[in-house]
């Protein structure tokens, strides 16, 4: 998980460049992919591998098809964790935008609140899950809580850190031209920040996606995290491997969803 | 009248070192006006306070009779590094200016358009900077200060980080420009070359703390090529000049410094 914004985070030339040899790479990848799952799929059959374990990967893709085509309950799963994940995004990024926006506007506002929310983000935060479980329930409640606190602390600090790293210069000059305070806020502040906050924007949708997982693990009623920790408690482990499958693509989709929005609205970059 | 007009303008900041000492100065009407100096010397702190971002504190400064103020119509302010937004097109950004003071969009784009014509990026219209060279962005950060149709320039070394080649080219650029509006310009530069060759005087500021030493009139004729004055007699003795009095200034404070410290 923490490999993604390091990738995402090259510079778009380098990226760019390796997409000349994309064929040839995605063919390698295959290759190394068929022969990962042929060996595992094969020291399993053959016993060198422990089925409890390890799980066997045709068991696996077995598991995934019955529970999405023929029992069809992973659907609702999927949807609980999905449902998650995007309720606390957005609740987590738009009262971080809203907070780090009022901090940069008026600072005695920060220099109140920090050493507050320093506190409370360095807390771990799944320690906060008893509490969670308590004051909202089994349902989706607790788990959109635990995704919100999670989310919410790395999108302010990116909303707070690219207002502050707005260009003297812009303001300077735009000052200078006459702009109002609100001209200076949506024509120049707000522009100039947008590819920082969106960062944090990527890494708090990750972040929503790891906090909702791991409340439906601790304690649920539903959700992919929820199904996989009763598949562990059956020690169902093609089941188990099914769903960490799951959840990387997952994950994979929703950034790379972000990626493409963000690529669109920062087409000038 | 004169356009802008300084009088006695002390700056210090924070009260112990003084930036510009009782600096004098009257700029008629369409003048070009070159201020060079050693860095430090408070060229651009004259600046900052005739674009009315900072404010006087001690003497007087008056631009068309009014105290200078931030967004006044009246001033545009170019700057070192060319400041275009990068996520504006080359035309938007050129618009900029414009927008902020209510022009309406139609209008503002033709003008922008024309303006980019004027500088050679009619074709780079809708490129936004990252595709523009240094010399191509500082063209169009001309044209977003030349098309607000103000009566002031101020522009505070607006060609110090192009090379040798595209500076020659965007000084001719300014020359042409400024020559079809007459407005009056203030202009900050460490190029002392530059500064003969563009203006109709040329301001001697000494080191810290900022004092006129020598006001120069250049009496070049005009229209002038950058390059073929770099050829020219007349020029190569002002130039001369400019540097015998700069040089004058840097001794002045240093034998000052010495003083202050025996």
């Amino acid at each position: 998980m923490s490999a993604t914004p390091l990738n995402a985070a090259l510079p778009a030339s380098t990226t760019r460049a390796a997409g000349s040899g994309r064929g040839a790479s995605a063919l390698r990848h295959l290759l190394f992919l068929i022969a990962f799952f042929g060996l595992w799929e094969w020291g399993s059959r053959a016993g060198w591998l422990d089925r409890t374990l390890f799980g066997q990967p045709s068991e696996i893709a077995h598991y995934l098809w019955r529970g999405f085509f023929v029992r069809g309950d992973l659907w609702l799963e999927l949807g609980y964790t999905l449902a998650g994940t995007f309720i606390s995004f957005l609740l987590g990024s738009v009262a971080a935008i809203v907070l780090g926006l009022a901090f940069t506007q008026w600072p005695p506002l920060e220099r109140a609140l920090d050493p507050y929310l320093t506190v409370i983000n360095a807390m771990p935060r799944f320690a906060l899950a008893p509490l969670f479980l308590l004051w909202f329930g089994l349902g989706l409640s607790s788990k959109v809580a635990m995704g919100t606190s999670l989310s919410f602390f790395i999108v302010l600090a990116n909303t707070v850190a690219g207002i502050r790293g707005v260009p003297q210069d812009f303001l300077t000059l735009s000052r200078s031209l006459g702009a109002t305070p609100l001209q200076l806020f949506w024509k120049v502040t707000l522009p100039s920040a947008v590819p920082v906050i969106f960062s944090g924007l990527r890494l708090g949708l990750i972040f929503s996606m790891l906090g909702v997982v791991g409340a439906e693990i601790i304690a649920a009623e539903h959700g992919l995290g929820q199904t996989l920790a009763y598949l562990q408690s059956n020690f169902n482990m093609d089941g188990v491997m099914a769903l960490l499958f799951l959840l990387a693509a997952l994950g994979m989709v929703v950034v790379k969803g972000m990626a493409r929005l963000e690529r669109w609205l920062l087409r000038w970059q | 009248m004169a356009a802008i007009s300084i009088r006695d303008l002390c700056v210090d900041f924070g009260g112990a070192v003084l930036a510009v000492d009782h600096v004098s100065l009257e700029i008629p009407s369409g003048q070009f006006v070159a201020i060079v100096g050693p860095s430090g010397c408070g060229k651009t702190t004259i600046l900052n306070h005739l674009t009315g971002l900072l404010p006087v504190q001690q003497g007087q400064i008056a631009i068309g009779g009014e105290a200078p103020r931030a967004g006044s119509p009246r001033v545009t302010y170019t700057m070192a590094r060319d400041c275009l937004f990068p996520w504006r097109t080359a035309l938007q950004n050129v618009c900029f200016g414009m927008e902020l003071r209510g022009v309406p969009l139609p209008e503002r784009e033709a003008l922008a358009r024309r303006e980019l014509e004027r500088v050679g990026l009619g074709r780079f219209a809708d490129a936004y900077p990252k595709a523009l060279s240094h010399g191509m962005r500082q063209r169009c950060a001309l044209a977003r200060g030349f098309c607000l149709q103000s009566e002031v320039l101020l522009m505070d070394e607006p060609f110090g980080a192009l090379d040798a080649q595209t500076k020659i080219q965007l000084e001719d650029l300014l020359l042409q420009l400024w020559g079809e509006t007459k407005r009056t310009v203030v202009f900050i530069t460490h190029d002392l070359a530059e500064a003969v060759a563009l203006a109709d005087r040329v301001v001697v500021m000494s080191a810290r703390p900022g004092r006129v030493v020598a006001d120069m009139a250049i009496d070049l004729p005009r229209p002038r090529h950058v390059r073929e004055l770099q050829r020219d007699p007349a020029f190569l003795q002002l130039y001369s000049q400019v540097w015998e009095q700069l040089e004058r200034g840097i001794r002045l404070s240093e034998t000052q410094d010495e003083g202050a410290m025996a």
